[in-house]
């Protein structure tokens, strides 16, 4: 049994995502500093052996991914992008540990639904009513349209890296709880690439567009404060991302079908 | 929200009083089908008959529309004559005459609304135009009994993967260029293989033969998937130095049915994973493979072993319901005519583009 594996057996899973299983863990207990403590919490993202898929093609393609979105982490760390921090990378087993961030992902803080409660279409586990007319942002001390100013950064930090998320959605950012002001830290790269094209880094900004216009229809206008934020720090760019954003809304992503 | 399971919402569709038939026709591609269904009063749905007729090219060549056309029209009379007398009643009989509205081929699509508006005038019964992608869907769920499931339809033109909510069909992913059915019969006939029944179904019994993986590339974006690509690398392998068209038993050549191998093992591996990801998308535990390319064993395998990995399961039919036939619209087109859908003569047109989330799909709660 690898290092990884025993480390898998002690952690706690989380969710079952589409391509991997999420733990959280920790990568050293009190044994070994001989003290109660610890350390801090991490996350383990396990790309499990897909029994569908040829044995070859599928350690091919948990090798490649598990390589792709440790370099875009890296890229984004070296460039000062808020992503959680590398821990550890096992490309052979598929796993990759990242830094545990404490808070709430912008989908709840916004008042949609959180993921995991979503389709299951069972109320019983719903928080009660006084909770619900609370307002979730008030407990980062904070306003939607200062939240659209930190993913507009950091969406243009990550863009002037060269990185492109792939599947920017507000499930995939979170406000970090610290006692100072709220950051906004961008997760899951799974699906994450390199591109220096105005044209991917678009399209990457009308997912999130769109994701914005199924997943809380009334945030709609505040996408707006999001290309604002994002027009300043990347105004290098901004030019031509904005005219291919154009570009891409006016084509879409559906074409019609035909036979 | 999507794939939500709607528990205490009770079926739009009324209680009939008596049995409703239907004939639907279907001719969008190279299968002419015709097929009488019955929906009772006690909720049951009954395949009256269901008649196929395929047209079938010579190996190397695919169906163009101008012939497809002509088979069509010589054989729709035979073919709805024989659904007639195998359902064993009168057209007088029917409530209403369904027929594909789109998508498919313009032509062959055009020599059957033809039909269908002719039967319409003589015997003075009412239209349904239906959305051949809805049909493919509403025939799935009522063979397999699935409630709520997210479909994946894979078929000759169309690659999509699909869930239902508030009376829409959404499509949650597709391909970019061209669908599966079609990168596995253009490749069928590269290497010459017999349109017999199927290129599909000939491809399928020469994987099976297939033993060493080749490299392809592996296309998903998303939700999405590009196939093009890999049907370029697949056919630039037949130029290799290695490949040998009779298996020779040389180290390190490929044969035909290695390549068979590899482009079903990559191709479905690609669909399977992008139906995982609007499984967990949307939370839902069913998935249903509809479509010509769903009756492929090797892919219901592999999306049985990932419904299972997260604790759901898949349901599939056989090639009389997968591949295109004529009791899927029949079906369709009355769940709708029972809500009071009818197509009026004047708009009983046909279109090659018609999508799958333009219907309303006013049957469902």
């Amino acid at each position: 049994m690898t290092p990884t594996v025993a480390l898998l057996e002690s952690s706690t899973l989380i969710r079952q995502g589409a391509e991997a299983k999420v733990y959280k863990s920790y990568l050293y207990d009190g044994q070994i500093s001989g003290s109660d403590a610890r350390g801090e919490p991490i996350l383990l993202k396990y790309r499990f052996n897909k029994q569908y898929r040829h044995p070859t093609l599928n350690s091919t393609l948990t090798r490649q991914r598990i390589a792709q979105e440790t370099r875009s982490l890296m890229k984004c760390l070296r460039s000062g992008v808020h992503v959680p921090g590398l821990r550890m990378v096992d490309a052979q087993e598929g796993v990759i540990g990242i830094e545990w961030i404490e808070g709430e992902s912008v989908r709840v803080l916004l008042g949609a639904e959180d993921e995991e409660t979503e389709g299951t279409g069972d109320t019983s586990d719903l928080p009660d009513l006084e909770q619900l007319e609370h307002d979730p942002l008030a407990k980062f001390n904070t306003t939607s349209s200062h939240v659209m100013r930190l993913i507009g950064t950091e969406i243009a930090k990550m863009h002037a890296a060269d990185v492109i998320h792939g599947d920017l959605t507000t499930s995939n950012m979170m406000l970090r709880q610290r006692s100072d002001e709220g950051t906004e830290v961008l997760i899951d790269f799974g699906l994450s690439y390199v591109s220096a094209l105005a044209e991917d880094k678009a399209v990457d900004l009308y997912v999130l567009e769109r994701a914005f216009a199924s997943t809380h229809p009334d945030s709609e206008p505040l996408f707006q404060t999001v290309l604002d934020a994002y027009s300043k720090i990347n105004s290098k760019e901004w030019k031509a991302v904005g005219r291919k954003l154009d570009e891409v809304r006016l084509r879409g992503r559906k074409r019609s079908m035909v036979g | 929200m999507p794939g939500k399971t709607r528990r205490g919402l009770s079926s739009p569709l009324k209680q009939l009083d008596r049995d409703y038939l239907a004939l639907g026709l279907e001719g969008s591609a190279n299968k002419l089908g015709a097929g009488v269904i019955k929906h009772s009063p006690d909720g049951s749905v009954t395949v009256m008959s269901n008649i196929r007729h395929t047209y079938i090219t010579p190996p190397g060549e695919g169906f163009q529309p101008r012939d497809t056309a002509q088979h069509h029209r010589d054989w729709i009379i035979k073919v709805i004559q024989d659904a007639m007398k195998q359902a064993g009643i009168e057209m007088s009989a029917l409530d209403c005459i369904c027929y594909t509205k789109g998508p498919g081929m313009g032509a062959p699509l055009q020599s059957v609304a033809f039909v269908a508006r002719t039967l319409s005038l003589l015997y003075k019964k009412p239209l349904v135009g239906v959305n051949h992608c809805v049909g493919h869907i509403e025939m799935g769920r009522e063979i397999t009994g699935a409630q709520n499931p997210i479909v994946l339809y894979v078929s000759g033109g169309n690659t999509q993967v699909i869930a239902y909510s508030q009376q829409r069909y959404r499509i949650f992913g597709e391909t970019l260029d061209i669908a599966v059915g079609n990168c596995l019969d253009r490749f069928a006939r590269v290497i010459n293989l017999s349109n017999d029944p199927s290129p599909g179904y000939n491809i399928e019994q020469e994987a099976k033969k297939g033993k060493r993986l080749l490299s392809l590339p592996y296309t998903t974006k998303g939700m999405d998937v590009s196939l093009s690509g890999i049907l370029t690398s697949t056919e630039a392998y037949t130029f290799d130095k290695n490949y040998r068209p009779i298996d020779t038993g040389e180290e390190g050549t490929f044969t035909p049915a290695d390549l068979c191998f590899s482009l079903q093992e990559t191709v479905f591996a690609m669909l399977v994973e992008i139906t995982e990801r609007a499984m967990a998308h949307i939370g839902s535990k069913e998935v249903l493979i509809v479509g010509g390319v769903g009756c492929n064993e090797r892919l219901q395998e592999m999306m049985g072993i990932m419904a299972k990995e997260r604790g759901g399961q898949v349901f599939a039919t056989d090639e009389r319901f997968c591949i295109d036939n004529g009791i899927m619209i029949a079906q369709a087109g009355l769940l709708s005519y029972r809500m009071g859908f009818q197509t009026a003569l004047s708009k009983s047109t046909c279109t090659q583009r018609f999508r799958t989330d333009e219907v309303a799909v006013t049957w469902r709660a």
